[in-house]
């Protein structure tokens, strides 16, 4: 018995010790920078703002690019935007909630949803407004006439279809059509649920 | 609000019965290496596989008797199966056996977990029922929860490469032969996601029980935990 107590403790030391750990994966990946690693034509752009709480900046590393974002709020809105590498502004998201949609929006999308989903819950809206950097401060600012954004939505949505419950994130334009959609796959949770 | 009170309660009794306001209370010091291997099957279904060792280093009380003879305890094998029946949200169920010297102990286990998430943080509600049957010992039921906080070290969540703080806060009811008692366990843990697959975490899992009747028994070990998603 004394044998196979000892076995027992080697085989957990060893399961726990083993090599293909170590094993490289593609992935994407979203890490907090400091302000030395921002490139200086972001950082013009949201020093250009009278922020008054302290803003995150983040590296996001996917399968094909990388881009730096900034969260913050402004004028009690929570915002994000996103820069390529070099700095350039590339969107500016805004958190909005589902009766911020325009109604011809939410009319469009709602029937999209019908006919896809046996049952739907819209979790989170963000407009998205894409345009030159004067227009992408402008619109934060506040002053949102005379300029040249487009202007998508991008919304999360809960699906029951069939017997599947998924999240996906749709992205729509300003007459309600969907341009893409894309199934949210969760981190795993292994290690909290056992 | 909750989470916050959850652990301010944990904090409380942790310095509370450590504090020896109970006079006849004991302490155990150890080691529970655990591997757990989950493996996700079609429609929504996974299999869990945990293996667990106990290793005891020292015992004592507060008499001052203190013994140090290194103590292998027990080996848990535990399988579970679990089904996803909401978006966060999954049923499992399966068995553990113990090998405890030359006694096996079986335990059946049910389970259903929520997992929550709040930017850089996540949550884990497990709600769990176990009973447990030995030929030593009357069987012992028992009702269990658990919240487990995932704190990301980096970003918003946990990617592979970065470390993230793990804390477990769970509250286990037990009635054995007509007994009732409270075990508190507080588990922080510092883990390290590797890849996606792989997951590692080391830290002190403290649980306090018996100190209803005013004896209570504490014990501290050191946990080391290897996660993989085959």
């Amino acid at each position: 018995m004394r044998f196979c107590h000892v076995v027992c403790s080697l085989i957990v030391f060893l399961l726990i010790s083993v090599s293909p750990l170590f094993a490289q994966e593609k992935f994407e990946k979203e890490s907090r920078i400091r302000k030395k690693d921002i490139p200086p034509k972001a950082l013009q752009f949201v020093e250009a703002l009278p922020l008054a709480k302290k803003v995150k900046w983040y590296r996001e590393e996917g399968l094909t690019n990388t881009t730096i974002e900034v969260k913050f709020k402004y004028e009690k809105k929570r915002y994000s935007v996103e820069f390529d590498t070099l700095g350039n502004v590339e969107d500016v998201e805004l958190n909005i909630t589902k009766p911020g949609l325009p109604s011809g929006v939410l009319e469009s999308f709602s029937a999209y949803l019908e006919a896809n989903c046996s049952k739907y819950n819209i979790n989170k809206v963000q407009i998205q407004y894409t345009g030159e950097a004067p227009d992408l401060l402008s619109v934060i600012k506040g002053d949102d006439k005379n300029l040249k954004l487009n202007i998508y939505y991008e919304v999360v949505v809960v699906c029951t279809y069939g017997k599947k419950t998924d999240l996906f994130e749709y992205l729509i334009n300003e007459e309600g059509a969907v341009l893409s959609s894309s199934k949210i796959i969760f981190k795993n949770s292994t290690h909290l649920e056992y | 609000m909750s989470t916050k009170r959850f652990f301010l309660f944990g904090i409380f009794v942790w310095c509370f019965t450590n504090n020896t306001v109970f006079a006849q209370s004991s302490y155990q010091l150890g080691a529970l290496p655990t591997f757990n291997a989950n493996y996700t099957l079609k429609n929504d279904w996974s299999v869990n596989g945990r293996l667990e060792s106990r290793l005891l280093f020292q015992t004592g009380r507060s008499d001052g008797f203190i013994n140090r003879d290194f103590n292998y305890q027990l080996t848990d094998f535990a399988l579970l199966g679990a089904k996803k029946v909401g978006l966060k949200s999954r049923v499992a169920g399966g068995f553990l056996v113990r090998v405890e010297g030359n006694e096996i102990i079986f335990r059946l286990i049910q389970q259903y977990i929520l997992v929550r998430k709040m930017s850089g943080i996540r949550f884990a509600h497990r709600i769990m029922t176990d009973q447990t049957f030995s030929k030593s010992e009357k069987p012992d039921f028992r009702l269990r929860y658990r919240l487990s906080t995932e704190f990301a070290l980096n970003g918003e969540s946990v990617d592979p490469g970065e470390f993230y703080i793990k804390v477990n806060n769970e509250y286990l009811n037990s009635v054995q032969d007509l007994t009732y008692d409270l075990e508190i366990r507080l588990v922080p843990l510092l883990g390290y996601s590797l890849n996606n697959r792989y997951k590692i975490e080391a830290g002190l899992d403290y649980r306090v029980n018996s100190f209803i009747r005013g004896n209570a028994r504490h014990t501290y070990w050191m946990n080391f935990n290897f996660f993989i998603e085959i």
